[in-house]
């Protein structure tokens, strides 16, 4: 499902050159949930957008479904990520202007639907993360958990076949958090979802089918 | 999305309310000076229906102790001297109205079974020819007519158009206007008093039809020269006229400059508001220029997300475009019902019709701007790297 060849990300600034990430190699396999853990800094995040083709390696290469990655501006690209990638970002990025389930919908935006149809999965994905009372708030009247709970719910509104996500339980308490695994475990099993999920909890990542660990943009198990 | 969009406008109101209030003002400016420019336009365009390019007026004064052959015969005499000066073509007199001059005469009844209106302008047998105007039918008063049954009368097709549109001819009507009076004649085109003056009806009469009892003679006079010659012409003439009157009270002008003159007061402000909207209209792009670029800046991350989530570069800047287009259009909207009022209400004497002009040029001119105004700026997000924006925060 996703294999990443060789990669390598460097961040170059005026004055000095970060390597978040050194000749990586790592292929997740279809329906595979993955934990990622790490220190701070040692390039998970960079890792995730890589795979998510929001950002593009410095060298080596990303195969997503079969098909080496070479456009990462593209309207194709675009549309690659809109039906087959859902992200769960570390730090939420809710739009403060929309509500809650305007914010859940906006995957969907990008697809041809009806409004209705829209506006019916955005409550269905609500439900999951157990916020539909929540639907028409705006972000800055929610908890960070339930900021963190509406993320989930965008990025699993469009059903797609892989998940990227950032510490989704990172914000929250460990019962909250072990619900969100519940809902994530119930996605990999139920549809099949390919999960790939950095954490910084060893408990979690116990969850998970496979781990593997980064130090200083390099894999070390 | 559309529907998205319009949501995100209205949550967001507070912020754009200040951009919506612009485009409101930009409008009613805007649909106000295409009023005015397009009415005058119209004016404009609609011919003077004389030659004016080498002609000048000169104006002198009569003895009034003469008494009127002899004043006739004057006339006639300086006539027939100053069409043999070399240059001059053409010679005519005519009375108190001149073209261009500044100064009308105007009378009207109800005498005919309808209410009419109509200016007057008094000249001489030469004036047509002098003026080189055209005949829609019949043709300009002469000498016989002084004998004629009824007083004589020449119309312009205004006249016709306005008070016998559906006639197929006014030659030989009798027509009551301060007595009866025959149509002789009816000139295509005549609107004297500037090229912005409305085209309304007018009468000529002759002098047989005005210089009696306590009205003086003419005494202005038309000479139309050939190509070039307006200037070689004055001092020779000048000299005559005055040898002739036994007065050197003559003054001699030119008809184009006149012409530009009694422009004037429509051309300077016409321009002042044209330089002044071009202005405002640099400054509204600037300013929208200016806006967009900060708020776009501001929603980086936004745009970074939506990227993430399968936004293509071109969704994007439809999106940007698209928002400020909402809040214009819901700007013109408001801006459009003001403007209606005016026509509507019949504020001001002009014909409603260019009123919906202005409405219209003004939209089309204002969703241009703002389009061409929105279309960097959404382009430069559209190029946004997501990673890279969302790594921001
Ligand atoms: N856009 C960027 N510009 C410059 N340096 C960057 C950028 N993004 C990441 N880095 C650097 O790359 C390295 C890896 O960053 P990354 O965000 O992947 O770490 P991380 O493992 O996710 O850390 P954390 O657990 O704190 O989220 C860091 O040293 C970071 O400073
Ligand atoms: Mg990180």
């Amino acid at each position: 499902m996703i294999e990443l060849n060789n990669i390598s990300k460097s961040y170059r600034t005026d004055t000095i050159e970060t390597l978040a990430l050194q000749h990586m190699n790592l292929s997740v396999p279809a329906g595979e949930f993955l934990s990622i853990m790490g220190p701070s800094g040692c390039g998970k995040s960079t890792l995730l957008n890589i795979m998510g083709l929001i950002d593009e390696p410095s060298e080596g290469t990303v195969v997503l479904a079969g098909r080496e990655v070479t456009d990462y501006n593209g309207s194709k690209v675009a549309r690659f990520r809109n039906e087959q990638l859902g992200f769960i970002f570390q730090s939420f990025h809710l739009i403060n202007d929309l509500s809650v389930v305007d914010n859940v919908e906006l995957p969907l935006l990008y697809r041809k639907l009806g409004g209705k149809e829209r506006r019916r999965l955005a409550l269905e994905a609500l439900a999951r993360v157990g916020l539909s009372n929540r639907a028409t708030h705006f972000p800055n009247q929610l908890s960070g958990g339930q900021k963190q709970r509406v993320a989930i719910a965008r990025a699993i509104v469009g059903k797609p076949n892989i998940i990227l996500a950032d510490e989704p339980t990172g914000n929250l308490d460990s019962h909250m958090g072990g619900e969100i695994m519940d809902i994530l475990t119930r996605l990999n099993k139920d549809l099949g979802t390919t999960i790939v999920m950095v954490t910084h909890d060893e408990r979690m990542a116990k969850r998970t089918h496979r781990l593997v660990r980064l130090s200083d943009g390099e894999r070390v198990s | 999305m559309l529907s998205h969009l319009i949501k995100l406008m209205w949550n967001k109101r507070r912020a754009n309310g200040l951009i919506f209030l612009e485009i409101i003002l930009a409008f009613i400016v805007l649909f106000g000076v295409y009023a005015f420019a397009f009415y005058n336009y119209d004016r404009y365009s609609s011919p003077l229906g004389f030659s004016y390019e080498n002609s000048i007026g000169l104006r002198l004064d009569i003895d009034d102790d003469m008494d009127s052959l002899a004043v006739l015969g004057l006339q006639e005499r300086i006539v027939r001297e100053v069409r043999t000066v070399p240059g001059v073509e053409a010679v005519s007199f005519l009375g108190p109205v001149n073209p261009f001059g500044g100064n009308n005469w105007g009378t009207g009844n109800d005498d005919n079974g309808f209410q009419l209106f109509t200016r007057m302008l008094f000249a001489d047998e030469h004036f047509a020819e002098t003026m080189e105007l055209k005949f829609r039918e019949g043709r300009w008063f002469e000498k016989r007519d002084d004998n004629a049954k009824y007083p004589p009368i020449v119309v312009n097709g205004k006249f016709m158009d306005e008070y016998y549109p559906n006639a197929e001819t006014l030659l030989d009507s009798i027509i009551i206007l301060s007595g009866d009076r025959q149509v002789i004649g009816v000139v295509e085109d005549f609107k004297y008093a500037s090229n912005f003056a409305e085209n309304e009806p007018l009468t000529f009469y002759p002098q047989s039809g005005f210089y009696s009892g306590d009205r003086p003679p003419f005494e202005q006079m038309i000479i139309r020269t050939a190509p070039g010659q307006t200037a070689a012409v004055e001092e020779p003439i000048y000299n005559l006229v005055t040898a002739l009157t036994k007065n050197t009270d003559v003054v001699i002008w030119n008809m184009a400059e006149d012409r530009i003159k009694a422009n004037r007061p429509v051309v300077i402000p016409l321009v002042i508001l044209l330089i002044i909207s071009t202005f405002l209209l640099i400054n509204i792009a600037l300013g929208l220029f200016g806006v967009l670029f900060t708020q776009i800046n501001r929603r980086r991350a936004e745009i970074g997300l939506r990227k993430a989530m399968g936004a293509t570069p071109g969704e994007v800047t439809a999106q940007f475009v698209g928002e400020i287009l909402i809040i214009t259009v819901a700007g013109l909207l408001l801006g459009t019902f003001f403007a209606v009022q005016v026509p509507l209400l019949e504020l001001l004497p002009i014909p409603p019709k260019f009123f919906y002009f202005g409405i219209v040029a003004a939209i089309a001119t204002i969703l241009l701007i703002v389009t061409v105004c929105a279309l960097l700026p959404s382009r430069q997000a559209a190029r946004l790297h997501p990673a890279l924006v969302l790594h921001e925060e």
